[in-house]
């Protein structure tokens, strides 16, 4: 079997070929591209490379899933999960988060945090690409004439002995 | 070889920073431990494309979960509120919101109002000058007039509203309930030296821009300019007593794990209301057996940590809700005051704070249901990203001794020094409190416009005040340090954080938590010829 490392940070084993692709496909799944093609899909942004820098702690976990997903494919549909049909993988994958809500939880929240931090996916969402510092912000004052009921009513707190 | 002090503090965060600053005048030598580092602004995760993911990893403000090597651990096994911190020059002032509401003077005042609890030793009036010297000396943002609190002037402006305020505002107009610019310790305009505030968000992570009041540096650059020492990664393991029950100094580890003394005059606890007790507790000897100053049995009692609920709401229109400071834009204290007919006493403040980042916009969506996976995902986060908003209800908890922090028998920090362990538990008071506050925060979100609107509460990762574990009164029996400060039991040591607060209040401590140490420090300073008597 072909292994392909994703990282030079690795610090687990790589994922197989057949893993990736099991991953790419569950990641279309969990988000995939918008269909004005603004957003990309979860597979387009680079999830197991920031899985092997950033939380090569789910990985363990990431593969027994992998796996499991593998095995109900086999028994289902008789082949590995990442040749199935789109509806296939997705029934399989409620199926199995509806017996175990936290199934692929954690690769869940950790793809949020990589799609979201994406240049593609700020530019996609409208935002500017960049840390909140140096540039900032800029926020609207507000309208403190609003505050005018308020004083109208007057004192509210207690005088104490 | 260390040189002897007058005056050793221990904790160089809110309060240690506050009373070195205010003690400096007196050309005392005065030496201040801090068992963690200088902070460089430049590591903040605001500088960097990561920032939300590095503000639940190494910014995240439970020790636990931070872990940094200057860190201690806490069990808090047996809490449903996790205690949150920061150990560093600034303290956890380094990650606080910097919300700065002043108290009531109702809160100095309970048992004589309303029956519950005890009276402090000192009342609003005496601590007032002091609040408003400690709001020059951070830089106070805030608008003066609100009418649920007495006269004062902040120095600094308030932050904007921001869509996200006005909103609320609105929503609370027509209930006709109270609100207000928030007081918060942030530089609006330049101040001292500090930059002006230009809305980075995420203040809860520090703050690259200077603009928030952290005291490493406000209080501290000053102090240090007048002659104070301080010494960092110096953790100490315990206070030293002699045979007449003063204190003599302290044993402490430095970063390398040396052990040292350091010798003083006068010893100052302003570790925060953990880390004060534990440090108490592991410091028995012979005349201390149940740990020092604790002869009332009191130090580790009486914990006060201002159970918090979050109302969350999202709107159609956007709000802009990630920019600006996160921490408060208005606050309400409509339900503060105490009024028996809704089925508790004492009271809550509601605290609008701003919405979340895209990472935990999604993460917090995903995980509750709100966005799916797969189709329609991107629909969903639309409509919640920049429309979405908080409000925080901090509830008032009082005094029991059954809320407490102990030393846990096995877990240690990397030094061997046992750890805390928390047990606390909320009262039928504190639990109709909560209810009420998300009742009402629910009602005022959806008055505003929220489409969506959910509640939860007690809320885990909000143990950030930490009061009461060594409590201020007149009668020994009934409390650990006197109206001033110094422990009844040993006569040169003195305690100026949280842990002397006779009741919480319900607001954020940290202005009160500064002006009893300024309080405290002219205390000492007006008794310097006989401190010991």
């Amino acid at each position: 079997m072909t292994t392909d490392r994703v990282d030079s940070a690795d610090s687990g084993r790589p994922l197989t070929s057949g893993q990736r692709a099991a991953l790419d496909l569950v990641l279309n799944l969990m988000l995939p591209p918008s269909a004005d093609g603004r957003m990309p899909g979860a597979a387009e942004v680079g999830v197991p490379a920031y899985l092997f820098a950033e939380a090569p702690d789910a990985l363990p976990l990431l593969r027994q899933e992998l796996e499991e997903l593998d095995r109900h494919s086999r028994e289902r549909f008789a082949r590995e999960f990442a040749e199935t049909e789109e509806y296939e993988a997705k029934s399989l994958i409620e199926e199995m988060r509806a017996r175990e809500p936290s199934f692929m939880s954690r690769l869940s929240m950790e793809t949020l945090a990589c799609y979201y931090q994406h240049d593609r996916v700020l530019e996609g969402l409208g935002l500017e690409a960049r840390p909140p510092y140096p540039k900032g912000y800029q926020v609207v004052q507000g309208d403190l004439s609003l505050l005018e009921p308020v004083r109208a009513r007057g004192k509210i707190y207690r005088d104490a002995p | 070889m260390t040189t002897d002090v007058d005056v050793l503090i221990i904790g160089a965060g809110a309060s240690g920073a506050a009373l070195a600053w205010s003690l400096a005048e007196t050309r005392m030598r005065i030496l201040c431990l801090e068992q963690g580092d200088w902070m460089n602004p430049a590591d903040y995760p605001s500088t960097r494309r990561d920032w939300e993911v590095r503000m639940d990893r190494e910014f995240s403000p439970n020790p636990n979960i931070r872990r940094r090597p200057e860190d201690y651990p806490i069990n808090d096994d047996d809490s449903p509120i996790s205690v949150v911190n920061f150990n560093g020059v600034g303290g956890s002032t380094i990650l606080y919101a910097a919300h700065f509401p002043r108290p009531h003077p109702s809160d100095f005042r309970v048992r004589s109002l309303d029956g519950v609890a005890d009276d402090w030793p000192m009342d609003y009036a005496t601590l007032e000058p002091f609040y408003a010297l400690n709001d020059r000396q951070m830089g106070v943002a805030g608008l003066a007039g609100d009418p649920a609190c007495p006269p004062h002037q902040p120095p600094l402006p308030p932050v904007p509203l921001g869509l996200a305020g006005e909103t609320m505002a609105r929503g609370f107009n027509a209930l006709g309930w109270h609100w207000w610019p928030s007081d918060i310790a942030i530089a609006t305009r330049d101040y001292e030296g500090r930059a002006a505030c230009v809305n980075l968000g995420p203040c809860k992570a520090g703050c690259a821009q200077g603009a928030k009041s952290s005291t490493d540096i406000t209080y501290w650059p000053i102090a240090r300019r007048a002659g104070v020492q301080l010494r960092t990664r110096c953790r100490v393991r315990e206070i030293l007593v002699d045979d007449k029950d003063m204190a003599t100094g302290v044993v402490y580890y430095d970063e390398r794990g040396v052990e040292h003394r350091q010798r003083a005059e006068v010893v100052v606890l302003a570790c925060n209301g953990v880390g004060t007790p534990r440090l108490l507790l592991n410091s028995r000897s012979a005349r201390f057996p149940d740990g020092l100053a604790n002869r009332s049995g009191l130090v580790g009692r009486n914990l006060m940590i201002h159970p918090w609920g979050m109302v969350r709401g999202a709107f159609d229109a956007p709000l802009d809700s990630y920019r600006g400071p996160l921490s408060c834009c208005i606050l309400s204290q409509q339900f503060y005051e105490t009024d028996r007919s809704r089925g508790f006493v004492r009271g809550y403040n509601m605290q609008i704070t701003r919405g979340l980042g895209p990472v935990a916009t999604a993460r917090m969506g995903v995980a509750r249901g709100d966005i799916p996976w797969g189709e329609g995902h991107h629909e969903a986060f639309a409509r919640r990203y920049g429309r979405s908003m908080g409000i925080g209800i901090c509830c008032e908890d009082l005094p029991e001794e059954c809320n407490r922090v102990t030393l846990d028998p096995t877990l240690t920090d990397s030094n061997g020094i046992p750890a805390p362990k928390i047990t606390y538990r909320l009262s039928e008071n504190t639990e109709r409190m909560l209810r009420h506050g998300l009742e009402r925060g629910t009602e005022v979100m959806k008055a505003a416009g929220a489409w969506d609107v959910y509640a939860e509460g007690p809320v885990r990762q909000t143990g950030w005040h930490l009061l009461g574990t060594a409590r201020m009164g007149d009668d020994p029996e009934r409390s650990v340090v006197n109206g001033w400060g110094r422990s009844h039991d040993v006569r040169n040591l003195f305690i100026v954080d949280g842990s002397v607060f006779v009741t919480s209040g319900g607001v954020n401590p940290t202005p009160t938590i500064q002006a009893v140490a300024l309080y405290v420090a002219d205390a000492m300073k007006q008794r310097l010829a006989n401190l010991f008597d």
